[in-house]
Protein backbone atom coordinates (compact mmCIF):
# COMPACT_ATOMS: atom_id res chain seq x y z
CA UNK A 1 0.00 0.00 0.00
CA UNK A 2 1.11 3.57 -1.09
CA UNK A 3 1.99 5.77 1.34
CA UNK A 4 -0.33 8.35 -0.22
CA UNK A 5 -3.58 5.73 -0.41
CA UNK A 6 -2.90 5.46 3.51
CA UNK A 7 -3.45 9.00 3.87
CA UNK A 8 -6.54 9.21 1.70
CA UNK A 9 -7.90 6.69 3.65
CA UNK A 10 -7.09 8.07 6.85
CA UNK A 11 -8.61 11.70 5.46
CA UNK A 12 -11.93 9.96 4.40
CA UNK A 13 -11.66 8.12 8.14
CA UNK A 14 -11.64 11.69 9.81
CA UNK A 15 -14.29 12.90 7.75
CA UNK A 16 -16.47 10.45 8.51
CA UNK A 17 -15.81 10.61 12.55
CA UNK A 18 -16.34 14.51 12.33
CA UNK A 19 -19.97 13.71 9.98
CA UNK A 20 -20.66 11.46 12.38
CA UNK A 21 -20.22 13.28 15.66
CA UNK A 22 -21.79 16.68 14.13
CA UNK A 23 -24.86 14.80 12.84
CA UNK A 24 -25.08 13.03 16.48
CA UNK A 25 -24.43 16.07 18.62
CA UNK A 26 -27.36 17.90 16.83
CA UNK A 27 -29.75 14.58 16.85
CA UNK A 28 -29.20 15.23 20.67
CA UNK A 29 -29.15 19.35 20.87
CA UNK A 30 -31.94 20.17 18.26
CA UNK A 31 -34.88 18.55 20.29
CA UNK A 32 -33.91 19.81 23.19
CA UNK A 33 -33.50 23.12 22.17
CA UNK A 34 -37.48 22.99 20.48
CA UNK A 35 -38.31 22.17 23.59
CA UNK A 36 -36.68 24.77 25.19
CA UNK A 37 -38.28 27.25 22.61
CA UNK A 38 -41.58 26.00 22.83
CA UNK A 39 -41.70 26.69 26.90
CA UNK A 40 -41.67 30.11 26.15
CA UNK A 41 -44.07 30.11 24.02
CA UNK A 42 -47.50 31.52 24.77
CA UNK A 43 -50.34 28.99 24.08
CA UNK A 44 -51.70 30.43 20.61
CA UNK A 45 -48.42 30.07 18.61
CA UNK A 46 -48.50 25.68 18.51
CA UNK A 47 -51.26 25.88 16.73
CA UNK A 48 -49.35 28.23 13.68
CA UNK A 49 -46.37 26.81 11.69
CA UNK A 50 -43.49 25.28 13.60
CA UNK A 51 -40.86 27.89 14.34
CA UNK A 52 -37.71 27.80 16.59
CA UNK A 53 -37.90 31.29 17.36
CA UNK A 54 -40.87 31.83 19.73
CA UNK A 55 -42.66 35.34 18.23
CA UNK A 56 -43.88 36.87 21.24
CA UNK A 57 -41.44 35.39 24.17
CA UNK A 58 -43.33 34.69 27.73
CA UNK A 59 -42.23 33.60 30.95
CA UNK A 60 -45.60 32.30 31.61
CA UNK A 61 -45.22 28.42 31.40
CA UNK A 62 -42.62 28.29 33.67
CA UNK A 63 -43.59 30.54 36.51
CA UNK A 64 -46.80 28.50 36.74
CA UNK A 65 -44.74 25.54 35.78
CA UNK A 66 -43.01 25.98 39.15
CA UNK A 67 -46.04 26.96 40.70
CA UNK A 68 -47.89 23.49 40.14
CA UNK A 69 -44.09 21.70 40.59
CA UNK A 70 -42.96 23.30 43.69
CA UNK A 71 -43.93 20.48 46.45
CA UNK A 72 -43.28 17.67 44.28
CA UNK A 73 -39.68 19.03 43.44
CA UNK A 74 -39.05 19.20 47.20
CA UNK A 75 -40.21 15.48 47.67
CA UNK A 76 -37.89 14.77 44.54
CA UNK A 77 -35.18 16.16 46.67
CA UNK A 78 -35.53 14.38 50.03
CA UNK A 79 -35.77 11.39 48.10
CA UNK A 80 -32.94 11.26 46.07
CA UNK A 81 -31.07 13.28 48.87
CA UNK A 82 -31.84 10.29 51.25
CA UNK A 83 -31.31 7.70 48.78
CA UNK A 84 -27.97 9.03 48.61
CA UNK A 85 -27.13 9.08 52.05
CA UNK A 86 -28.65 5.87 52.86
CA UNK A 87 -26.63 4.13 49.85
CA UNK A 88 -23.38 5.23 50.73
CA UNK A 89 -23.75 4.25 54.40
CA UNK A 90 -25.01 1.10 53.40
CA UNK A 91 -22.16 0.40 50.58
CA UNK A 92 -18.69 2.17 51.38
CA UNK A 93 -18.33 -0.66 54.15
CA UNK A 94 -19.24 -3.35 51.83
CA UNK A 95 -16.64 -2.33 48.98
CA UNK A 96 -13.89 -1.67 51.38
CA UNK A 97 -13.95 -4.57 52.39
CA UNK A 98 -14.49 -6.34 48.90
CA UNK A 99 -11.18 -4.36 47.74
CA UNK A 100 -9.11 -4.37 50.36
CA UNK A 101 -9.84 -7.53 52.58
CA UNK A 102 -9.74 -11.19 51.71
CA UNK A 103 -12.14 -13.49 53.40
CA UNK A 104 -13.86 -16.30 52.33
CA UNK A 105 -16.58 -15.90 50.07
CA UNK A 106 -15.40 -12.68 48.65
CA UNK A 107 -15.81 -13.78 45.28
CA UNK A 108 -19.20 -15.41 45.15
CA UNK A 109 -20.19 -12.56 47.50
CA UNK A 110 -19.03 -9.69 45.35
CA UNK A 111 -21.10 -11.32 42.23
CA UNK A 112 -24.41 -11.85 44.58
CA UNK A 113 -23.75 -8.39 44.56
CA UNK A 114 -23.20 -7.30 41.22
CA UNK A 115 -25.65 -9.72 39.66
CA UNK A 116 -28.26 -7.76 41.19
CA UNK A 117 -27.49 -5.49 39.40
CA UNK A 118 -29.05 -7.56 36.59
CA UNK A 119 -32.40 -8.14 38.20
CA UNK A 120 -35.38 -6.81 36.46
CA UNK A 121 -36.30 -4.57 39.12
CA UNK A 122 -40.08 -4.60 37.77
CA UNK A 123 -40.02 -7.94 39.22
CA UNK A 124 -39.80 -6.49 42.85
CA UNK A 125 -42.07 -3.18 42.83
CA UNK A 126 -45.46 -5.99 43.22
CA UNK A 127 -44.62 -7.50 45.69
CA UNK A 128 -42.53 -4.25 47.31
CA UNK A 129 -46.08 -2.78 46.97
CA UNK A 130 -48.14 -5.31 48.89
CA UNK A 131 -45.27 -5.45 51.71
CA UNK A 132 -44.81 -1.77 52.19
CA UNK A 133 -48.73 -1.64 52.72
CA UNK A 134 -48.32 -4.07 55.81
CA UNK A 135 -45.28 -2.53 57.09
CA UNK A 136 -47.04 0.76 56.67
CA UNK A 137 -44.41 2.15 54.49
CA UNK A 138 -46.31 3.20 51.52
CA UNK A 139 -47.19 5.98 50.34
CA UNK A 140 -44.23 7.38 52.88
CA UNK A 141 -40.65 9.17 51.91
CA UNK A 142 -38.70 6.79 53.60
CA UNK A 143 -40.38 3.80 51.87
CA UNK A 144 -39.13 4.52 48.68
CA UNK A 145 -35.48 6.14 49.80
CA UNK A 146 -35.55 2.40 51.52
CA UNK A 147 -37.15 0.42 47.75
CA UNK A 148 -34.64 2.44 45.56
CA UNK A 149 -31.60 0.96 47.35
CA UNK A 150 -32.20 -2.50 45.69
CA UNK A 151 -31.44 0.04 42.50
CA UNK A 152 -28.30 1.77 44.09
CA UNK A 153 -26.55 -0.47 46.10
CA UNK A 154 -25.41 -2.75 43.45
CA UNK A 155 -23.68 -0.43 41.12
CA UNK A 156 -22.16 1.87 44.12
CA UNK A 157 -19.98 -1.39 45.22
CA UNK A 158 -19.13 -1.70 41.42
CA UNK A 159 -18.15 1.41 41.12
CA UNK A 160 -16.35 2.07 45.00
CA UNK A 161 -14.52 -0.84 44.64
CA UNK A 162 -12.49 0.03 42.12
CA UNK A 163 -11.90 3.00 44.15
CA UNK A 164 -10.71 1.55 47.08
CA UNK A 165 -8.91 -0.78 44.90
CA UNK A 166 -6.68 1.61 43.40
CA UNK A 167 -5.54 3.09 46.27
CA UNK A 168 -2.02 2.07 47.16
CA UNK A 169 -1.96 -0.69 49.05
CA UNK A 170 0.67 0.37 52.25
CA UNK A 171 -1.16 3.50 52.88
CA UNK A 172 -3.09 2.38 55.88
CA UNK A 173 -0.50 0.38 57.27
CA UNK A 174 1.76 3.67 57.35
CA UNK A 175 -1.18 5.39 59.10
CA UNK A 176 -1.64 2.84 61.40
CA UNK A 177 2.47 3.59 62.30
CA UNK A 178 1.61 6.67 63.03
CA UNK A 179 -1.14 6.15 65.44
CA UNK A 180 -4.29 5.46 63.82
CA UNK A 181 -6.12 2.35 64.60
CA UNK A 182 -7.87 0.66 61.89
CA UNK A 183 -11.00 2.27 61.97
CA UNK A 184 -9.46 5.78 62.20
CA UNK A 185 -6.97 5.58 59.42
CA UNK A 186 -9.72 4.22 57.21
CA UNK A 187 -12.18 7.64 58.19
CA UNK A 188 -8.88 10.08 58.11
CA UNK A 189 -7.05 8.65 54.79
CA UNK A 190 -8.88 6.31 52.76
CA UNK A 191 -12.09 7.96 52.65
CA UNK A 192 -10.66 11.42 51.62
CA UNK A 193 -8.82 9.73 49.07
CA UNK A 194 -11.84 7.96 47.54
CA UNK A 195 -13.76 10.79 47.77
CA UNK A 196 -14.24 10.89 43.97
CA UNK A 197 -15.91 7.83 44.07
CA UNK A 198 -17.96 8.76 47.02
CA UNK A 199 -19.49 11.80 45.46
CA UNK A 200 -19.55 9.94 41.92
CA UNK A 201 -21.93 7.63 44.07
CA UNK A 202 -23.50 9.65 45.68
CA UNK A 203 -24.98 11.18 42.74
CA UNK A 204 -25.68 8.72 40.84
CA UNK A 205 -27.64 7.08 44.10
CA UNK A 206 -29.76 11.05 43.78
CA UNK A 207 -30.43 10.85 40.45
CA UNK A 208 -31.74 7.60 40.71
CA UNK A 209 -34.15 8.98 43.04
CA UNK A 210 -34.75 11.69 40.96
CA UNK A 211 -35.81 10.39 37.56
CA UNK A 212 -37.74 6.84 38.39
CA UNK A 213 -40.75 6.92 37.63
CA UNK A 214 -41.79 2.93 38.52
CA UNK A 215 -41.29 2.84 41.86
CA UNK A 216 -42.17 6.36 42.41
CA UNK A 217 -45.62 6.25 40.88
CA UNK A 218 -46.54 2.91 41.84
CA UNK A 219 -45.32 3.30 45.58
CA UNK A 220 -47.64 6.58 46.10
CA UNK A 221 -50.95 8.17 46.07
CA UNK A 222 -52.43 10.68 44.99
CA UNK A 223 -52.24 12.22 48.00
CA UNK A 224 -49.17 10.89 49.45
CA UNK A 225 -45.64 12.48 48.88
CA UNK A 226 -45.36 12.56 45.06
CA UNK A 227 -42.06 13.17 43.80
CA UNK A 228 -41.78 15.38 40.27
CA UNK A 229 -41.45 12.86 37.93
CA UNK A 230 -44.87 11.09 37.97
CA UNK A 231 -46.62 13.82 37.65
CA UNK A 232 -45.96 14.31 34.31
CA UNK A 233 -47.52 11.28 33.40
CA UNK A 234 -50.73 10.45 31.91
CA UNK A 235 -50.81 14.50 30.93
CA UNK A 236 -50.58 13.03 27.28
CA UNK A 237 -51.86 9.40 27.51
CA UNK A 238 -54.53 9.70 29.75
CA UNK A 239 -56.67 11.03 27.62
CA UNK A 240 -58.67 13.16 29.70
CA UNK A 241 -60.08 14.85 26.91
CA UNK A 242 -58.45 18.27 28.08
CA UNK A 243 -56.61 20.19 25.58
CA UNK A 244 -52.70 20.06 26.97
CA UNK A 245 -50.62 22.94 27.36
CA UNK A 246 -48.20 21.86 25.90
CA UNK A 247 -45.68 25.27 26.80
CA UNK A 248 -46.34 24.27 30.46
CA UNK A 249 -45.94 20.47 30.14
CA UNK A 250 -42.96 21.14 28.08
CA UNK A 251 -41.52 24.18 30.87
CA UNK A 252 -42.21 21.15 33.39
CA UNK A 253 -40.09 18.63 32.00
CA UNK A 254 -37.28 21.04 31.17
CA UNK A 255 -37.64 21.82 35.06
CA UNK A 256 -37.45 18.31 36.29
CA UNK A 257 -34.72 17.60 33.71
CA UNK A 258 -31.99 20.23 33.85
CA UNK A 259 -31.29 19.46 37.53
CA UNK A 260 -30.11 15.93 36.93
CA UNK A 261 -28.28 17.38 34.31
CA UNK A 262 -26.14 19.64 35.56
CA UNK A 263 -25.44 17.40 38.07
CA UNK A 264 -24.41 14.47 35.76
CA UNK A 265 -22.29 17.14 33.90
CA UNK A 266 -20.39 18.48 37.07
CA UNK A 267 -19.79 14.82 38.21
CA UNK A 268 -18.84 13.43 34.58
CA UNK A 269 -15.24 13.20 34.78
CA UNK A 270 -15.85 10.33 37.74
CA UNK A 271 -17.98 8.84 36.31
CA UNK A 272 -16.52 8.24 33.44
CA UNK A 273 -13.14 6.65 35.06
CA UNK A 274 -16.05 4.25 37.27
CA UNK A 275 -16.91 3.22 34.14
CA UNK A 276 -14.03 1.48 32.65
CA UNK A 277 -15.05 -2.17 32.40
CA UNK B 1 -3.51 -28.84 50.40
CA UNK B 2 0.21 -29.67 51.28
CA UNK B 3 0.87 -32.78 53.73
CA UNK B 4 2.92 -30.45 55.63
CA UNK B 5 -0.49 -28.82 56.48
CA UNK B 6 -2.33 -31.84 57.78
CA UNK B 7 -0.18 -33.00 60.21
CA UNK B 8 0.57 -29.61 61.75
CA UNK B 9 -2.82 -29.46 63.25
CA UNK B 10 -1.87 -27.04 66.17
CA UNK B 11 -0.36 -24.66 63.48
CA UNK B 12 -3.85 -25.01 61.04
CA UNK B 13 -6.66 -24.26 64.56
CA UNK B 14 -4.35 -20.89 64.91
CA UNK B 15 -4.63 -19.85 61.37
CA UNK B 16 -7.84 -20.62 60.96
CA UNK B 17 -9.17 -18.10 64.47
CA UNK B 18 -6.64 -15.92 62.96
CA UNK B 19 -8.56 -15.76 59.55
CA UNK B 20 -11.70 -16.32 61.30
CA UNK B 21 -10.78 -12.94 63.27
CA UNK B 22 -9.66 -10.98 60.26
CA UNK B 23 -12.95 -12.51 58.55
CA UNK B 24 -15.27 -11.88 61.05
CA UNK B 25 -14.55 -7.95 60.39
CA UNK B 26 -14.71 -8.13 57.26
CA UNK B 27 -17.83 -10.18 56.94
CA UNK B 28 -19.63 -7.10 59.30
CA UNK B 29 -18.64 -4.52 56.70
CA UNK B 30 -20.23 -6.75 53.73
CA UNK B 31 -23.55 -7.83 56.05
CA UNK B 32 -25.21 -4.10 55.45
CA UNK B 33 -25.48 -4.90 52.04
CA UNK B 34 -25.99 -7.94 51.67
CA UNK B 35 -28.90 -7.91 54.17
CA UNK B 36 -30.42 -4.93 51.86
CA UNK B 37 -30.40 -7.33 48.67
CA UNK B 38 -31.74 -9.95 50.61
CA UNK B 39 -34.89 -7.81 52.29
CA UNK B 40 -35.40 -5.66 49.28
CA UNK B 41 -34.39 -8.16 46.23
CA UNK B 42 -34.53 -12.11 47.54
CA UNK B 43 -37.66 -11.85 50.06
CA UNK B 44 -39.79 -10.19 47.69
CA UNK B 45 -38.69 -12.06 45.02
CA UNK B 46 -39.91 -15.46 47.02
CA UNK B 47 -42.83 -13.66 47.58
CA UNK B 48 -43.67 -12.70 43.86
CA UNK B 49 -43.28 -16.26 42.92
CA UNK B 50 -45.45 -17.21 45.82
CA UNK B 51 -47.69 -14.81 44.59
CA UNK B 52 -47.98 -16.30 40.78
CA UNK B 53 -49.80 -18.85 42.20
CA UNK B 54 -52.54 -17.06 43.95
CA UNK B 55 -54.94 -14.65 42.94
CA UNK B 56 -53.60 -11.58 44.92
CA UNK B 57 -55.80 -8.61 44.71
CA UNK B 58 -54.19 -5.83 45.65
CA UNK B 59 -53.79 -5.10 49.42
CA UNK B 60 -56.15 -8.28 49.75
CA UNK B 61 -56.09 -11.71 50.79
CA UNK B 62 -54.86 -13.91 48.47
CA UNK B 63 -56.39 -17.49 47.33
CA UNK B 64 -54.27 -20.10 45.77
CA UNK B 65 -54.77 -21.04 42.37
CA UNK B 66 -52.08 -23.08 41.48
CA UNK B 67 -51.15 -22.53 38.03
CA UNK B 68 -54.41 -20.44 36.98
CA UNK B 69 -52.78 -17.87 36.43
CA UNK B 70 -49.76 -19.25 34.00
CA UNK B 71 -53.05 -20.70 32.33
CA UNK B 72 -54.64 -17.51 31.68
CA UNK B 73 -52.11 -16.17 29.91
CA UNK B 74 -51.36 -19.17 27.43
CA UNK B 75 -54.68 -18.90 26.71
CA UNK B 76 -54.80 -15.21 26.27
CA UNK B 77 -54.32 -13.74 22.82
CA UNK B 78 -52.62 -10.39 24.05
CA UNK B 79 -50.18 -12.07 25.62
CA UNK B 80 -48.65 -13.37 22.05
CA UNK B 81 -48.80 -9.87 21.22
CA UNK B 82 -47.11 -8.76 24.07
CA UNK B 83 -44.66 -11.50 23.31
CA UNK B 84 -43.84 -10.19 19.63
CA UNK B 85 -43.54 -6.86 20.72
CA UNK B 86 -41.01 -7.48 23.21
CA UNK B 87 -39.52 -9.14 20.92
CA UNK B 88 -38.85 -6.84 18.62
CA UNK B 89 -38.42 -3.86 20.82
CA UNK B 90 -35.23 -6.06 22.05
CA UNK B 91 -33.78 -4.87 18.60
CA UNK B 92 -33.62 -1.24 20.21
CA UNK B 93 -30.70 -2.18 22.18
CA UNK B 94 -28.52 -3.19 18.67
CA UNK B 95 -29.46 0.18 17.95
CA UNK B 96 -28.21 1.46 20.79
CA UNK B 97 -24.56 -0.57 20.70
CA UNK B 98 -24.63 0.56 16.92
CA UNK B 99 -25.23 4.19 17.91
CA UNK B 100 -22.55 3.99 20.81
CA UNK B 101 -19.89 2.44 18.86
CA UNK B 102 -19.93 4.65 16.18
CA UNK B 103 -20.01 7.34 18.46
CA UNK B 104 -17.53 6.10 20.44
CA UNK B 105 -14.80 5.51 17.37
CA UNK B 106 -15.75 8.84 16.29
CA UNK B 107 -15.22 10.52 19.55
CA UNK B 108 -11.57 8.94 19.14
CA UNK B 109 -10.80 10.65 16.31
CA UNK B 110 -11.19 14.06 17.81
CA UNK B 111 -8.55 16.32 18.64
CA UNK B 112 -10.32 18.86 19.88
CA UNK B 113 -13.81 19.62 22.04
CA UNK B 114 -14.13 15.73 23.18
CA UNK B 115 -15.37 17.17 26.36
CA UNK B 116 -17.99 18.98 24.64
CA UNK B 117 -18.79 16.76 22.43
CA UNK B 118 -19.63 13.76 24.98
CA UNK B 119 -21.24 16.16 27.55
CA UNK B 120 -23.63 17.01 24.56
CA UNK B 121 -24.04 12.65 23.92
CA UNK B 122 -25.25 12.48 27.62
CA UNK B 123 -27.55 15.30 28.03
CA UNK B 124 -30.19 12.63 26.49
CA UNK B 125 -29.59 9.95 29.13
CA UNK B 126 -29.37 12.47 32.23
CA UNK B 127 -32.75 13.33 32.32
CA UNK B 128 -35.67 11.40 33.48
CA UNK B 129 -36.74 8.89 30.90
CA UNK B 130 -40.69 9.42 31.58
CA UNK B 131 -39.17 13.50 30.77
CA UNK B 132 -37.76 12.34 27.60
CA UNK B 133 -40.61 10.48 26.94
CA UNK B 134 -43.01 13.52 27.27
CA UNK B 135 -40.83 16.27 24.89
CA UNK B 136 -41.05 13.08 22.46
CA UNK B 137 -44.45 12.21 22.89
CA UNK B 138 -44.47 16.38 21.82
CA UNK B 139 -42.33 16.50 19.28
CA UNK B 140 -44.19 13.88 17.53
CA UNK B 141 -47.58 14.64 17.80
CA UNK B 142 -49.39 14.38 14.39
CA UNK B 143 -51.04 17.37 14.67
CA UNK B 144 -49.00 20.25 15.62
CA UNK B 145 -45.95 18.41 16.83
CA UNK B 146 -42.99 19.84 15.26
CA UNK B 147 -41.30 16.65 13.89
CA UNK B 148 -44.40 16.31 11.43
CA UNK B 149 -44.73 19.90 11.04
CA UNK B 150 -41.53 20.77 9.30
CA UNK B 151 -41.78 17.41 7.39
CA UNK B 152 -45.19 18.17 6.31
CA UNK B 153 -43.97 21.75 5.02
CA UNK B 154 -40.73 20.63 3.25
CA UNK B 155 -42.61 18.11 1.23
CA UNK B 156 -40.71 15.29 2.54
CA UNK B 157 -44.52 14.00 3.74
CA UNK B 158 -47.47 14.74 1.92
CA UNK B 159 -49.69 14.67 5.03
CA UNK B 160 -48.87 13.67 8.66
CA UNK B 161 -48.51 10.50 10.24
CA UNK B 162 -51.04 9.24 13.05
CA UNK B 163 -48.80 7.15 14.56
CA UNK B 164 -50.50 6.33 17.14
CA UNK B 165 -53.12 4.29 15.85
CA UNK B 166 -50.75 1.77 13.41
CA UNK B 167 -49.09 -1.07 15.66
CA UNK B 168 -45.80 -1.31 13.38
CA UNK B 169 -45.81 2.44 13.67
CA UNK B 170 -46.28 2.73 16.90
CA UNK B 171 -43.62 0.57 17.79
CA UNK B 172 -41.21 2.31 15.44
CA UNK B 173 -41.21 5.39 17.47
CA UNK B 174 -40.72 3.73 20.52
CA UNK B 175 -37.52 1.52 19.78
CA UNK B 176 -37.02 5.34 18.05
CA UNK B 177 -37.42 7.21 21.07
CA UNK B 178 -36.07 4.69 23.59
CA UNK B 179 -32.56 4.31 21.35
CA UNK B 180 -32.38 8.05 21.35
CA UNK B 181 -32.51 8.15 25.04
CA UNK B 182 -30.28 5.34 25.90
CA UNK B 183 -27.64 4.68 23.36
CA UNK B 184 -25.00 7.34 25.68
CA UNK B 185 -24.96 4.87 28.16
CA UNK B 186 -23.38 1.62 26.02
CA UNK B 187 -21.55 4.94 24.78
CA UNK B 188 -20.00 5.42 28.61
CA UNK B 189 -19.01 1.96 28.77
CA UNK B 190 -17.81 1.68 25.36
CA UNK B 191 -15.69 4.52 25.02
CA UNK B 192 -14.07 4.53 28.40
CA UNK B 193 -12.55 0.56 27.26
CA UNK B 194 -11.41 2.52 24.26
CA UNK B 195 -9.46 4.65 25.88
CA UNK B 196 -7.65 2.11 27.73
CA UNK B 197 -6.41 -0.05 24.62
CA UNK B 198 -2.70 0.22 24.76
CA UNK B 199 -1.11 2.44 21.87
CA UNK B 200 1.46 -0.45 21.52
CA UNK B 201 -1.80 -2.79 19.47
CA UNK B 202 -2.24 0.40 17.24
CA UNK B 203 1.67 0.70 16.53
CA UNK B 204 2.19 -2.73 15.90
CA UNK B 205 -0.65 -2.74 13.77
CA UNK B 206 0.93 0.09 11.54
CA UNK B 207 4.07 -1.56 11.43
CA UNK B 208 2.64 -4.83 10.08
CA UNK B 209 0.77 -2.46 7.17
CA UNK B 210 -2.83 -3.27 8.97
CA UNK B 211 -5.49 -0.56 7.03
CA UNK B 212 -8.23 0.68 9.57
CA UNK B 213 -10.75 -2.36 8.58
CA UNK B 214 -8.51 -4.85 9.80
CA UNK B 215 -6.62 -2.84 12.71
CA UNK B 216 -10.45 -2.22 13.89
CA UNK B 217 -11.42 -6.01 13.44
CA UNK B 218 -8.33 -7.55 14.93
CA UNK B 219 -7.15 -4.92 17.40
CA UNK B 220 -9.93 -2.44 18.86
CA UNK B 221 -13.33 -5.02 18.50
CA UNK B 222 -11.32 -7.97 20.22
CA UNK B 223 -10.17 -5.42 22.78
CA UNK B 224 -13.85 -4.00 22.75
CA UNK B 225 -15.11 -7.61 23.24
CA UNK B 226 -16.14 -7.65 27.15
CA UNK B 227 -17.67 -3.70 27.41
CA UNK B 228 -19.55 -4.44 24.29
CA UNK B 229 -20.78 -7.75 25.90
CA UNK B 230 -21.31 -6.23 29.84
CA UNK B 231 -23.04 -3.51 27.93
CA UNK B 232 -25.28 -5.24 25.44
CA UNK B 233 -26.39 -7.46 28.64
CA UNK B 234 -27.04 -4.64 31.01
CA UNK B 235 -28.97 -3.12 28.15
CA UNK B 236 -30.96 -5.57 27.05
CA UNK B 237 -32.30 -6.43 30.99
CA UNK B 238 -32.96 -2.63 31.32
CA UNK B 239 -34.64 -1.93 28.06
CA UNK B 240 -36.97 -4.54 28.85
CA UNK B 241 -38.16 -3.47 32.26
CA UNK B 242 -38.54 0.24 31.72
CA UNK B 243 -41.87 0.95 31.00
CA UNK B 244 -41.97 4.93 31.36
CA UNK B 245 -41.31 6.04 27.90
CA UNK B 246 -43.58 3.33 26.29
CA UNK B 247 -46.65 3.88 28.78
CA UNK B 248 -46.13 7.59 28.00
CA UNK B 249 -45.52 7.62 23.95
CA UNK B 250 -48.47 4.83 23.76
CA UNK B 251 -49.77 3.83 26.90
CA UNK B 252 -49.33 0.17 25.19
CA UNK B 253 -51.73 0.69 22.64
CA UNK B 254 -52.84 0.68 20.11
CA UNK B 255 -54.44 -2.50 21.41
CA UNK B 256 -52.08 -4.71 22.84
CA UNK B 257 -49.57 -3.75 20.26
CA UNK B 258 -46.72 -1.97 21.73
CA UNK B 259 -47.20 -3.62 25.43
CA UNK B 260 -44.45 -5.25 25.84
CA UNK B 261 -44.65 -7.47 28.69
CA UNK B 262 -43.05 -4.74 31.38
CA UNK B 263 -45.68 -2.65 30.51
CA UNK B 264 -48.67 -5.42 30.74
CA UNK B 265 -47.11 -6.76 34.17
CA UNK B 266 -47.86 -2.85 35.43
CA UNK B 267 -51.19 -2.75 33.31
CA UNK B 268 -52.36 -5.94 35.57
CA UNK B 269 -50.72 -4.55 38.49
CA UNK B 270 -51.45 -1.38 38.40
CA UNK B 271 -55.22 -0.92 36.58
CA UNK B 272 -56.34 -4.18 36.94
CA UNK B 273 -54.87 -4.77 40.85
CA UNK B 274 -54.14 -8.69 39.17
CA UNK B 275 -50.90 -9.13 41.13
CA UNK B 276 -50.62 -12.81 40.52
CA UNK B 277 -51.31 -12.54 36.99
CA UNK B 278 -48.69 -9.56 36.85
CA UNK B 279 -46.39 -11.45 38.45
CA UNK B 280 -46.79 -14.54 36.45
CA UNK B 281 -46.04 -12.41 33.50
CA UNK B 282 -42.92 -11.13 35.24
CA UNK B 283 -41.72 -14.73 35.30
CA UNK B 284 -42.22 -14.91 31.78
CA UNK B 285 -40.10 -11.50 31.42
CA UNK B 286 -37.11 -13.39 33.89
CA UNK B 287 -36.85 -16.14 32.03
CA UNK B 288 -36.44 -14.65 29.32
CA UNK B 289 -33.96 -12.50 30.24
CA UNK B 290 -32.08 -14.75 32.52
CA UNK B 291 -29.42 -15.94 30.11
CA UNK B 292 -27.92 -12.18 29.80
CA UNK B 293 -27.29 -12.03 33.03
CA UNK B 294 -24.57 -15.15 32.76
CA UNK B 295 -23.14 -13.75 30.07
CA UNK B 296 -22.89 -10.30 31.66
CA UNK B 297 -21.39 -12.54 34.76
CA UNK B 298 -19.07 -14.02 32.86
CA UNK B 299 -17.47 -10.91 30.42
CA UNK B 300 -17.51 -9.06 33.39
CA UNK B 301 -15.00 -11.26 35.56
CA UNK B 302 -13.32 -11.93 32.53
CA UNK B 303 -12.97 -7.80 32.32
CA UNK B 304 -11.65 -7.61 35.94
CA UNK B 305 -9.04 -10.21 35.37
CA UNK B 306 -8.37 -8.62 32.77
CA UNK B 307 -7.69 -5.44 34.58
CA UNK B 308 -6.07 -6.79 37.59
CA UNK B 309 -3.22 -8.91 35.64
Amino acid sequence: MSATGYDATAVTLKTAAYGVVAFLVLANLIPLLFILSVSFMPPSEFFTDPHLVPYEPTLEAWSTGFEDLRENLLNSFLIGAGTALLALTITIPGAYAFARKEFYGKTAGFYAIISAMMFPYILLVIPIMDLWTALGLYNTVFGMILAYQVFVTPFSIWILRDFFENLPTDIEEAAQVYGCTQFTAFLRVILPLAAPGIVAVGFLAFLTGWNDFLFANLLTTGTGPVPAVPVLYGTIGGGSGERVYWGKLMAETLIIGIPPTIIYLAARSHLESAFNV
Amino acid sequence: MSTRDLFDVGGRTERYRTVLSENWFAYLLIMPVLLFLVVLMWLPFMQGIYMSFNEWPFGGDPTWVGLANYEFLLNWEPFYTSLKATVIFSLTTLFQLVVALAAALAVRELRRGKSFVSAAFLLSYTMPPLVIGTIWAYLLEPDFGPVFGYLTQWNVLEETIYWGSSGSMSLAVVIFVTTWTFWPFMFLIISASLESIPEELYESARMYGANPLQTFLRVTLPQLKSAILVALSIRIIWNMTKISQVLQLTNGGPGYDTSILAVLLYQFAYERGQMGVSYAIGIVLLLMTLGFVFVFIREFERASEGAGA
